[in-house]
């Protein structure tokens, strides 16, 4: 169970929740866990934004292990110019 | 100059040797996509919307199949038909229109000739008929209620909305409670803040040659940041498979993120496909203003609270940026880049919208030069009333590792404080400001990014090196590369040649953006090397007739104990008998980009006849990490503040009251040039980034961040007038300075 921070645009989804304890092995998994949980959420989550694991930014990290140590913050995309 | 905090010492990296591709780049000899000729070739030339917004209702384009030389002509009606959800739909619509052109400027059709005169003749010759549609040019006219729609195929993006929509994005970031936030302030600051659109400014227009065969495939020289990029994007405009596009890497004249997208090259292969002929297309400056990306127009509203004692309490803002014709992330990215303070409370709402003005696209630290003007004047108005010196007031609130971005996310290992201490430091900050001028600072940030990199490392029978990646050399990353490998093998940083290779000929590599090449590619060249260090290592073990583990690689060179070391030379002279030749190859998904900071100090004078700004010093620091090549990590802080500097002076797009812009050349746009500018004086910091070998951060982006609010800042210490819209150029500086006069 990893824990997941949301960006205040995906709260409501949330109902305000920001921080959430979340099963699964992999980013992708913890991904499907909260479209379970909150309908709508996912694709938010697998196509407009980055993944960021105990504070370092992960490109297409959605086989990323995870686990009860883990903090995972979904933020925006990332790219530059 | 250098203030570093790096405790290693190396032998190359660091050092400053002339760059690889140099020789080329200052003979003339070196090859842009515009210097390529093929037998055969065709010319192309294409035709463009002067409507702003208008249904296309035909196209006749028999006038133009007939004239002389004319080989191929095309329109929307030969391209693939994309779902407006597939993630290159904004990208393949804005290369070729298809029901409506969404901007004055947007391609309807092209042609392809025998001369280049045969083709822009023939391209006046084709017929279109257009039913023009309301426009919509600006943010608030956007905005407005009961706007017109700027694009029928926009949605808001992630918002469930099945209707169109002049909104591409609406997001929110936050913490804390704002209203606490301002009800624990003594000072409370609230202004809005307007910048327009300004291009990236690259030196050479976009070009491309394609020639398609008869085995349906098509081969490609592009000037591009990324041609794995141009590939896949091609492909997709296409309905093609990859495997039927080769993408050779032509030299590049500057991108500065405006070489991130594609406009020309499914163009291309399309007319060279119906002609059985290459073409080549080449974009007239003109054009290069009019319909490829400018920087997004804004309008920010932003309100900071702060206690006596120099705490900031809170910040609210909302901050529209124009994505043009299209969707697109410029919104999300402005408001992310709100990220070098502590802000407790923090709420943040980011608009994007759609308007009939050309697509924008990345520039340089994409949006947070327009994010850090708002939210820099702010702080510098704060330091004013407060009373107190602007660096400290920065340092009082600077974010340090594990305080929060906008995103919430912890910021790693960081140099934001060393870097505002450079500046404090430094000769300009400590010497006193000349006579009737003014002095303004301002900071900036911007991420980094990692992605995905390959690179390939070949040992040549001479024990010379050649070092192969497929990262476009925009700001000198050949001879970073080169650097790199020398430090990890020993080897003489002469004795190795970095090249870009083709779609064909090295592992996939993401666009050269974000200031990631270095960092990136740069661990793919380390990984590779070492790679092949272990094969050297086992090379010498067979020569010497040793376990591989008596083996140690020490400065270039096999040592085993009580043996004569052995060389590289000495190794691949033997490699035809020891095994076949020494080539390694490393991909990776580089995650742990170091995100990086940098602080600016000017001096300005005005003159208050006639409203110019002339800079009397201007001196920039930014936390590189590692300075793997000190001379272009130093180019990049200028060329970022240079073109900041002409972000906040002088330039501008300027569209009349039908969307055509009237100032599309470089006589009316106007850059700055050496002749406007003081030595842009460079202080390197270097907090290497524990993620990477080198402690590479990346460098090209941040620099562009502060001078916008720099040059603000110092207008207002040198005449008591707060610019807070863009550009403050002679005329608009001036009637500000006679307004506050009379008021």
């Amino acid at each position: 169970m990893a824990t997941v921070h949301l960006q205040a645009d995906h709260r409501r989804f949330t109902g305000g929740e920001k921080t959430l304890q979340v099963d699964g092995s992999t980013v992708g998994d913890l991904i499907t866990e909260l479209e379970r949980r909150y309908p709508g959420l996912g694709p938010l989550l697998t196509d407009g934004a980055s993944v960021a694991i105990n504070g370092e930014l992960i490109p297409n990290g959605i086989f990323e292990k995870v686990d009860a140590s883990t903090e995972v913050y979904f933020v925006a995309p990332i790219s530059g110019g | 100059m250098t203030v570093t905090e790096n405790p290693r010492t190396y032998k190359y990296v660091g050092t400053r040797p002339v760059r690889h591709d140099g020789l080329d780049k200052v003979t003339g000899k070196a090859r842009f996509a515009a210097d390529l000729d093929m037998t055969g070739q065709l010319r192309a030339a294409l035709v463009r919307s002067p409507h702003a917004h208008a249904r296309i209702v035909s196209i006749d384009t028999s006038k133009a199949e007939a004239m002389p030389g004319v080989k191929a002509v095309v329109t929307g009606a030969d391209f693939a038909d994309l779902d407006p959800t597939h993630p290159e739909f904004d990208m393949a619509v804005n290369l070729m229109a298809r029901d409506e052109a969404l901007y004055n400027g947007h391609v309807v059709a092209a042609v392809a000739a025998v001369t280049a005169a045969q083709a822009a003749a023939a391209a006046a010759a084709v017929e279109v008929d257009y039913e023009p549609l309301p426009a919509v040019l600006t943010i608030d006219e956007a905005i407005a209620e009961g706007a017109p729609i700027a694009n029928p195929t926009n949605r808001t993006l992630f918002s469930g909305d099945t209707e169109p929509s002049n909104l591409a994005s609406v997001n929110e970031f936050g913490r804390g409670d704002v209203e606490a936030g301002f009800e624990a302030a003594d000072i409370i600051l609230e202004r809005e803040f307007r910048t327009v659109a300004v291009h990236q400014g690259y030196i050479e227009p976009h070009a491309c040659v394609a020639d398609c065969g008869q085995d349906g495939k098509a081969t490609i020289w592009a000037s591009s940041q990324g041609h794995f990029a141009v590939r896949s994007k091609t492909a997709a405009a296409l309905g093609w498979s990859t495997d039927r596009i080769k993408v050779i890497p032509a030299e590049i004249g500057g991108g500065f993120g405006g070489k991130t997208t594609i406009y020309l090259e499914p163009v291309a292969v399309l007319l060279s496909q119906k002609a059985a002929r290459p073409v080549k297309l080449v974009m007239s400056r003109e054009e290069v203003l009019r319909a490829t990306g400018p920087a997004p127009a804004t309008k920010i509203t932003a309100k900071m609270g702060a206690t006596n004692d120099g705490e900031i309490t809170t910040l609210q803002s909302t901050m529209y940026f124009d994505n043009g014709s299209t969707k697109g992330f410029s919104a999300l990215t402005g408001a992310m880049s709100v990220a070098s303070y502590k802000l407790p409370n923090l709420e943040l709402h980011a608009i994007g919208t759609v308007t009939n003005t050309a697509r924008s696209a990345a520039y340089r630290a994409p949006s947070a030069p327009q994010a850090a003007f708002a939210v820099e004047t702010l702080i510098d108005e704060l330091a004013q009333q407060l009373g107190v010196d602007p660096i400290d007031l920065r340092l009082q609130n600077a974010v340090v590792e594990g305080d929060v971005t906008a995103m919430s996310m912890p910021h790693p290992k960081i140099g934001f404080v060393e870097t505002l201490e450079a500046i404090k430091n430094s000769d300009h900050y400590n010497s006193p400001v000349p006579q009737g001028a003014g002095r303004g600072v301002a900071t900036g940030f911007w991420f980094n990014i990692g992605e995905q990199s390959s690179a390939t490392v070949n040992l040549n029978e001479d024990g010379t090196a050649t070092v192969v990646t497929g990262s476009p050399d925009i700001g000198g990353s050949r001879a970073s590369m080169a650097l790199m490998a020398a430090e990890e093998l020993g080897l003489a940083v002469d004795r190795i040649t970095p090249i870009v290779a083709d779609t064909e000929s090295v592992g996939f590599t993401d666009i050269t953006e974000g200031s990631r090449a270095t960092f990136a590619t740069g661990m793919a060249v380390v990984n590779a090397c070492r790679e092949l260090i272990e094969q050297l290592k086992q090379r010498a073990a067979t020569i010497k007739s040793v376990d591989v583990e008596q083996v140690e690689w020490v400065d270039g060179a096999a040592v085993i104990e009580g043996q004569d070391p052995l060389t590289i030379p000495e190794i691949t002279a033997m490699a035809k008998n020891t095994g076949g030749p020494l080539t390694a190859t490393a991909s990776l998904n580089a995650a742990g980009a170091g995100p990086s900071f940098a602080v600016h100090v000017a001096d300005v004078a005005v003159d208050e006849e006639t409203g110019e700004t002339t800079i009397l010093r201007y001196t920039a620091a930014q936390d590189a990490g590692t300075a793997i090549h000190p001379s272009y990590v130093e180019g990049q802080i200028q060329g970022g503040s240079v073109q900041g500097i002409g972000w906040a002076l002088n330039e501008e797009y300027i569209y009349d009251s039908d969307g055509v812009m009237e100032n599309a050349s470089f006589l009316d746009y106007r850059m700055p040039v050496a002749s406007d500018l003081p030595m842009i004086d460079a202080i390197i910091v270097e907090v290497p980034n524990p993620s990477h070998p080198y402690g590479v951060r990346g460098v090209g982006e941040t620099g562009i961040v502060p001078p916008i609010p720099t040059l603000a800042n110092a207008i207002a210490a040198a005449t008591g007038v707060r610019m807070t819209a863009l550009p403050m150029s002679p005329p608009r500086l001036l009637a500000a300075i006679t307004e506050s006069a009379g008021s």
